[in-house]
């Protein structure tokens, strides 16, 4: 692109415009309101690979405080973005076209817990396992725990419906909550769903989960509590062969279990777990399965069984059966590290979210190591494997010339494929940026067009999160594209 | 989660400054931005904000390696860390993130006015036992007479403020020690600087414990008094350098070297890397935390005492200093002790930095402070009434909000005196 006259007259216009929004959201948060060059870095990126400065962060206390902000950026008429802890894997939070981003992380109040209803009302903010652990000691917990499970906040849950090991029995994110506060894209503040029983008319809580920021900003959720179950079981399966591992995954479903989770590991991810966690993963082995089993003592006891049988049919190495919590504790320690410890193979990489019929893990699976070996990339396999929800990692090194066009050039095949095995896009982590171009492979364009619309009806005038989910194009009145900046997924 | 800010809103981006980062580009990849650590970084805790993490921090020492300058702001965000080391053992990818913050520490303290002149000079005296002995009987005698309140009216007017806040958070230092006398050559017990001049009693109760096993124990000159733990996290690294020589040399001897302080054991552990000689290397094998070398001995410790009138043992909340959790990973052999004679209660915050930090908590008192309440808050949730810190900085800060803090040896020797009567 031409850098010349045009360009720096833009830059100018952009900063008087940035002064004037910065002096009205100042009457609001004080120094909550942050414009200095090295905070819009820091918020400039989530957990995936890309990124772009926004032109403001936000820091707000309450619903008022975001209310106020949205009501701001309006006036303005510059987009704003919520965001959690910043640890999402499709750059749903990634700021594009200059915006206000909105950072819930101070809002991290547990209000209220309702024994009585099974619910809790909490702040956006609140970190997932904290949340667990608070109920911990009332015999409950927040079933939803994805492997960020210690820093991501419900908040973000929320945005991205997102799941977790243990979904495959209990159900993402949706399936937990009952109601939200919202602050609309209008600046109007309402509940979605309620806490008592199904409230009438459209399930408009239920269109608000996995939106991913785009219909406004969950300011207050009222999140269902799973109690504690009373026997669990960790399990411990390795195999010389990965496709005697998925194999197992298909007849330990078959034999009629519903495990509460399900996970597989490929040789590489074993070897860089252990370095983290030191569990006892067998290094040796060319892929482990991680089987829970949970509920009362009779019928845990006799599932461990059927997963030994299963196992012996499919020529299983060992069965490990964890004999205590710390033991359980420390296998899932490592499960739910994998991906930060990928960086001791290579100091960056590019995690997928792609769902293929379990029957047909295997074959997919030998696709993601031809496309990695074909674009010269290290595949780390880590995955659910009970609901088929593959998370190939591609490690890689982003000083290395030229590397970037290879990872999505990979990534972009590894969601054909899976696509082409009867899969979807993503299981868990939303679409975002990152799959947004490739909703295309999935949805006709009336499909899209149809979800614009729907999105329309929450944001007429698209200033929340905008550019995420749908692709550019669906609509002629898309008018954010010549704001995208450079570097950023067009 | 208060409104509370590491720094507020920084001081401005007007005024940069050259700054050469020597962090190697392999080391400052090493993150990937995950943000695992958030969780387990105090300051992230209680303020909330990416700057103040751990995550963040390196995001921004990149930025400065790369364009060679800095601003106010960087600064700011730089000292807002209390080096508790947490991130480390919560990051899956082994980032040595205690290295890099203390390279770019010692960066701004070389090439900027990061440390001014008066409190490198407060630094360095802490490596004089003498002008330390006699600041602190000063500062026990000006606490007696109530010469302190002075100071604290004095610290309402604007040029002494912080010399006023300082005051006020001080412990009451003793005035009067009598010294500890050897026993033996088999193990040295390392005394330090601040502890000796103001917890010598704790010194005296570790020195028993060690001398329950049948060992003798052996005590440093004057000499090596100080191993120069501050100066490194001030960025002051070659007065650590200086001091790390002069422990060295008074401490001859293949003995193994033992220390009550965790903030001392984790720098003198450091020592071979920090000098990078072989001689410090060896030096370094020989230091262990006390609990350490008594863990491994546990079954020649006298027996526990039977209970009172059969009643259940005293209960004891164990705060882990993170430099004995996070550096040293010597926190589970505090448990191998205590547990001989006590009920240890476990807090349930995996290990967070109560926000002593050192010298932190004097120069950042609002954000120590609400780190402590979560601290605070986690030992409320134990039940128990006496909590055990393996180092003096914890201890204090504890203390200063009216917990009973103890070192974990103080327990046991009490408890074993109490038996012997």
């Amino acid at each position: 692109m031409p850098v010349g006259y045009g360009r720096v007259v833009a830059s100018e216009i952009e900063g008087a415009a940035d002064a004037a929004l910065l002096a009205d959201l100042r009457g609001v948060l004080g120094d909550r309101a942050r414009d200095n060059d090295f905070e819009r870095g820091l918020y400039s990126r989530d957990g995936s690979i890309e990124g772009s400065s926004p032109a403001i962060v936000c820091l707000p206390t309450s619903a008022a405080d975001v209310a106020q902000i949205v009501r701001i950026c309006r006036q303005h008429r510059r987009p704003f973005l919520a965001r959690g802890s910043g640890t999402g894997l499709a750059g749903g939070a990634v700021p594009v076209g200059r915006p206000v981003v909105v950072a819930t992380s101070k809002m991290d109040r547990i209000i209220e817990v309702d024994i009585a209803n099974r619910i809790a009302w909490v702040e956006p903010g609140v970190l997932n396992l904290d949340l667990s652990r608070a109920l911990s000691p009332l015999g409950f917990h927040f079933a939803p725990d994805p492997s960020s499970q210690q820093v991501c906040s419900i908040g973000g849950n929320i945005a991205n419906n997102s799941g977790g090991p243990h979904c495959l029995a209990y159900g993402v994110t949706t399936a937990h909550v009952a109601a939200l506060e919202v602050v609309l894209p209008s600046g109007e503040i309402t509940v979605f769903g309620g806490v008592d029983a199904e409230p009438p008319g459209f399930d408009l809580r239920g269109l608000f989960v996995g939106s991913e920021g785009t219909m406004g900003i969950a300011t207050k959720a009222a999140v269902r509590l799973t109690p504690n179950a009373p026997t669990v079981r960790t399990l411990l399966l390795d195999f010389d062969d990965v496709s005697e591992g998925s194999a197992a995954v298909s007849a330990i479903i078959a034999a009629g279990l519903v495990p509460s989770a399900l996970e597989m590991m490929d040789q590489r991810a074993i070897e860089i777990v252990e370095a983290f966690a030191h569990a006892g993963y067998p290094t040796g082995a060319a892929a482990v399965l991680l089987v829970e089993l949970d509920g009362l003592g009779g019928g845990v006891e006799a599932g461990v069984e059927i997963v030994r049988e299963v196992a012996e049919r499919h020529h299983a190495g060992h069965v490990r059966v964890a004999a205590d919590d710390a033991e359980r504790a420390l296998l899932w320690k490592g499960r739910k590290n994998a991906f930060g410890a990928v960086a001791r193979i290579k100091p960056d990489y590019y995690l997928h979210d792609t769902v293929v019929p379990r029957s047909r893990l295997t074959e997919v699976l030998e696709k993601v190591y031809r496309i990695a070996d074909a674009y010269d990339l290290i595949a780390v396999n880590v995955f659910h494997a009970g609901d088929g929800n593959l998370h190939p990692i591609l490690a890689f090194d982003r000083r290395e010339p030229g590397v970037d066009e290879r990872v999505k050039a990979a990534g972009r095949d590894i969601v054909a494929a899976s696509i082409e095995a009867g899969g979807v896009l993503s299981g868990e982590h939303g679409i975002g940026l990152e799959k947004r171009d490739y909703m295309g492979m999935l949805f006709s364009t009336h499909d899209m067009y149809t979800q614009d619309l729907v999105r329309e009806t929450f944001d007429p005038d698209g200033l929340a999160n905008p550019l995420k989910i749908i692709p550019t194009g669906s609509r002629c009145s898309d008018s954010f594209h010549q704001h995208v900046p450079e570097g950023a997924w067009v | 989660m208060s409104t509370a800010s590491p720094v507020g809103e920084p001081s401005g981006t007007a005024g940069t400054f050259p700054l050469q980062l020597d962090i190697d580009s392999d080391t400052l990849a090493s993150c990937v931005a995950c943000g695992m650590c958030l969780p387990h970084c105090p300051t992230y805790r209680v303020t909330g904000e990416e700057s103040a993490s751990p995550r963040g921090r390196i995001a921004l020492m990149r930025d400065v390696a790369e364009r060679g300058e800095a601003d106010e702001a960087f600064v700011e965000f730089m000292d807002a860390c209390i080096q508790c080391r947490g991130c480390e053992t919560a990051c899956p990818a082994g980032v040595r993130y205690g290295h890099m913050m203390e390279v770019t520490r010692e960066a701004l303290a070389s090439q900027t006015g990061y440390q001014p002149r008066l409190r490198r000079l407060a630094y360095r005296a802490l490596g004089m036992p003498r002008l330390l002995g006699f600041g602190s009987r000063l500062l026990g005698l000006s606490q007696r007479l109530g010469l302190m309140r002075l100071i604290g009216l004095l610290g309402r007017a604007r040029p002494f403020r912080q010399l006023g806040a300082m005051t006020a958070s001080l412990p009451r230092v003793p005035v009067r020690q009598s010294p500890l006398i050897a026993s033996g050559d088999d193990v040295w017990l390392f005394t330090g600087c601040v502890m000796d001049a103001w917890m010598r009693d704790t010194h005296r109760a570790v020195q028993a414990v060690i001398e329950s096993t049948g060992a003798g124990v052996a005590l440093p000159p004057p000499r090596a008094s100080c191993c120069g733990s501050l100066h490194l996290h001030a960025g002051l690294a070659s007065d650590t350098r200086r001091l790390a020589r002069k422990v060295m040399a008074a401490l001859p001897g293949e003995a193994p070297i033992l220390i009550d302080s965790a903030g001392c054991g984790a720098t003198m552990k450091e020592y071979g890397h920090l000098l990078g000689t072989e001689e410090a290397r060896r030096f370094a094998e020989r230091v262990q935390d006390v609990h350490e070398w008594l863990a491994e001995r546990v079954d020649n410790l006298p027996s526990a005492a039977p209970g009172a009138n059969g009643s259940a043992p005293l209960q004891i909340a164990v705060q882990d200093p993170c430099h004995l959790r996070h550096v040293q990973q010597a926190h589970l052999p505090v448990r191998a002790v205590l547990s001989r004679y006590f009920d240890v209660v476990e807090l349930d915050d995996d290990g967070l930095c109560c926000g002593a930090g050192g010298a932190y908590s004097q120069q950042h008192p609002e954000v120590a402070g609400a780190v402590r309440e979560r601290k605070v808050a986690a030992i409320e949730r134990t039940g128990a009434n006496v909590v055990a810190s393996a180092n003096p900085g914890c201890t204090l800060h504890l203390r200063a909000v009216g917990l009973d803090v103890r070192h974990p040896l103080e327990i046991v020797a009490e408890h074993l005196s109490a038996r012997e009567a």
